[in-house]
């Protein structure tokens, strides 16, 4: 009886949730709603891929075409069936998401069967080519707009539906993780020979977890549909698969709590950047001196940093004590060198944009990052509330 | 009536015949070694009868029925468990989890109920953790249920590689060199465990080892292969003494 309760409130909880995103979304301008929809789409996207690539361990660098699939099959029925079809919008948006997902999800069938037969870095070149296929196929038919792109009648947009969808994603991978039938899913990303010895259809669970993933995938591509009301080729092109990957791998592979975080992370930082503004209202620009100060700063601290994290004898309040420090002179450096560059003139002269600095700043966080922790933010954790009282009581034990 | 039989089993790479015409089999409740030089074609035995490589020509039988090029899940299922050579332990997973996918084999509810986290998949769950914990306790691994596999010792990772193979609840183990690596005083732990696990659990043993003194100790029949023949078959008493054996073993005398 708890039990249902407890389930029953946190769902009408997570449904209320996401009703409240959508409140603060309409009180903000168009360009911060947007930038909440594509988060909440990149969460469902990173921890559907998760799925497959980290939990399941099935190398697969195509999700985008999972999301293209679930884009254009909803839009092009949109296109036809709106109209004739006499459904309040929300209901058809709730049918565009389902049918999006069994789109994908057939996708999903297609592309998981050669994953049977290969493995790592050919798996790989396989879904990646995959999705080139999907892409191409789409830019050369007519009926989908070819490279014009589509557009999407009605224009439904609705971020309750996508953060649900999110939300769900997120549940369905926390449920199987929990259970014991997450583990065989474990067991084939570790060892397929030994899964298969202990009687795990090997099989099976390659193909359920690239269904259940692009499906989810799918269902995400049909919501951004109707949201932009115009969608083309372009919007799925390879990089978009890399993104997800990178936020998947970023944030722990095989951690839901991880991408969840990187993939809201990732989504909003070169937005950010992009915004910068000085304190006269243009756009924030740095001069080169300060800019290649930057640069050396973030090389040394990082080199230092990993040089003290090398030694695993040190003991632990020493390395965190030399993290600070190694930070601390970062900042040191930078101004130092920054100042003394700053007198060529030459380099004082030179402007540069932060804006446009944005994809470079971005792939250096990358850089940083997996030179500081290749196996990435949360590793293999997960956020659970027995974790969080635990660092509290740890905490408190410290001070006393 | 035989548990296990294999009727001139053979398996080629190419040119190289691995196994050629094997044939042996098992009563119910047999302690049975199968021992041989290195390359002899012992662990081939193992991985035609799980079903890791489909034998060339010959038949194996499981209680009487053919299981020849049965896909190896399936004859986990039908009552067939193993351990490896070269340890195949989920590293990732914790102890306990590693047990708790051989017995997942068991399961009844479905993905669908363990998505949405029903009370169904729950309970299995719980169940399936408690059975588990319950085979650690046999093996004796119950103090580092937590731990994650990879960071055991090289003798608890044996241990715990046969707790995964027995909680398929196998009739039938199939241990490949359980000892090696292994000090003498865990040897002799094994040999025990092993010794309890056919008269407790009711399971029958058919072994790979090289130690000598562990399988005659042990075993009380043991087939001899070698270059893929097999040389010789019976009691440790009679093994010992078999010309042919001491050949393979040691070579010819000058």
């Amino acid at each position: 009886m708890k039990f249902w309760i407890i389930r029953i409130l946190s769902i009408v909880g997570a449904i209320g949730g996401c009703f409240a995103i959508q409140g603060i979304a309409h009180t903000q301008n168009d360009y911060t709603q947007r930038l909440i929809i594509l988060a909440g789409l990149y969460v469902t996207l990173a921890v559907s891929l998760n799925l497959i690539n980290g939990i399941t361990g099935q190398f697969s660098i195509g999700h985008a075409a999972f999301y293209q699939v679930g884009a254009y099959l909803s839009g092009f029925l949109s296109v036809r069936f709106f109209q004739s079809a006499h459904l309040p919008p929300m209901v058809w948006l709730f049918c565009m998401m389902l049918a999006g997902a069994a789109a994908a999800a057939v996708a999903g069938l297609v592309v998981g069967l050669p994953s049977l037969r290969l493995k790592g870095d050919y798996l790989a070149i396989v879904t990646l080519g995959f999705g080139e296929i999907i892409r191409i196929q789409v830019q050369n038919t007519p009926a989908l707009g070819g490279s014009y792109g589509l557009n999407v009648e009605p224009k439904i947009q609705s971020t309750a539906f996508v953060w649900l969808l999110a939300v769900l994603c997120v549940a369905v991978c926390r449920n199987l993780l929990k259970t014991a039938h997450g583990l065989p899913f474990l067991a084939v990303r570790e060892d397929e020979v030994a899964s298969s010895a202990m009687g795990v259809n090997v099989t099976r669970i390659k193909v359920s977890a690239f269904i259940l993933g692009s499906a989810f995938a799918g269902a995400a591509g049909a919501l951004l549909a109707s949201y932009e009301g115009f969608i083309t080729p372009a919007t799925f092109a390879m990089d978009v698969s890399f993104i997800i990957l990178t936020m998947v791998v970023l944030g722990g592979t095989g951690s839901i709590t991880g991408s969840v975080i990187s993939a809201m992370f990732l989504s909003y930082l070169p937005e950010y950047l992009r915004g910068l503004k000085d304190s006269g209202g243009g756009p924030l620009t740095l001069s080169g001196g300060t800019v290649i100060a930057w640069m050396v700063a973030v090389v040394t601290t990082v080199a230092v940093i990993r040089w003290i994290y090398s030694d695993g004898g040190r003991p632990r309040l020493q390395r965190f004590y030399g993290l600070i420090g190694a930070i601390v002179g970062g900042f040191v450096v930078q101004l130092a060198v920054g100042t003394g560059l700053n007198h060529i003139n030459k380099l004082h002269d030179a402007k540069v944009e932060v804006g446009q600095l944005r994809m470079v700043i971005f792939a250096m966080t990358l850089i940083v990052l997996m030179l500081l922790r290749p196996q990435g933010v949360f590793a293999h954790h997960e956020f659970s509330w027995n974790w969080v009282s635990k660092l509290f009581k740890r905490g408190k034990g410290a001070t006393a | 009536m035989s548990i296990l039989e294999l009727n001139k089993a053979t398996i080629r790479f190419g040119g190289l015949v691995a196994v050629n015409e094997v044939s042996f089999s098992l009563n119910k409740g047999d302690l049975f070694g199968l021992i041989g030089p290195n390359g002899a074609g012992k662990t081939t035995c193992f991985n035609l009868i799980t079903g890791v490589y489909k034998p060339t020509s010959g038949d194996i039988f499981f209680n009487g029925t053919a299981i020849t090029g049965t896909p190896s899940n399936k004859i986990a299922k039908l009552g067939i468990c193993r351990t490896f050579q070269n340890i195949r332990l989920f590293k990732a997973l914790s102890v306990l989890e590693n047990v708790v996918v051989g017995g997942f084999l068991r399961h009844e509810t479905g993905l669908f109920s363990a998505l949405t986290y029903l009370p169904g998949s729950i309970k299995e769950t719980e169940k399936l953790r408690a059975d588990a914990m319950e085979l650690l306790k046999v093996v004796n691994l119950e103090q580092v249920a937590h731990v994650r596999s990879a960071d055991l010792s090289y003798g608890m990772q044996r241990r715990l590689e046969i707790a995964r193979a027995m909680a398929t609840g196998p009739e039938l183990l199939l241990l490949d060199e359980p000892a090696a690596g292994m000090n003498p005083l865990e040897k002799e732990e094994l040999l025990k465990m092993v010794r309890k696990i056919r008269d407790e659990h009711g399971m029958t043993v058919l072994l790979i080892e090289h130690d000598m003194r562990f399988v005659m100790n042990l075993c009380e029949r043991i087939v001899v292969l070698d270059h893929g023949e097999e040389i010789a078959q019976g009691p440790p008493s009679a093994i010992r003494n078999d010309p042919k054996v001491i050949a393979a073993y040691l070579g010819e005398a000058v």
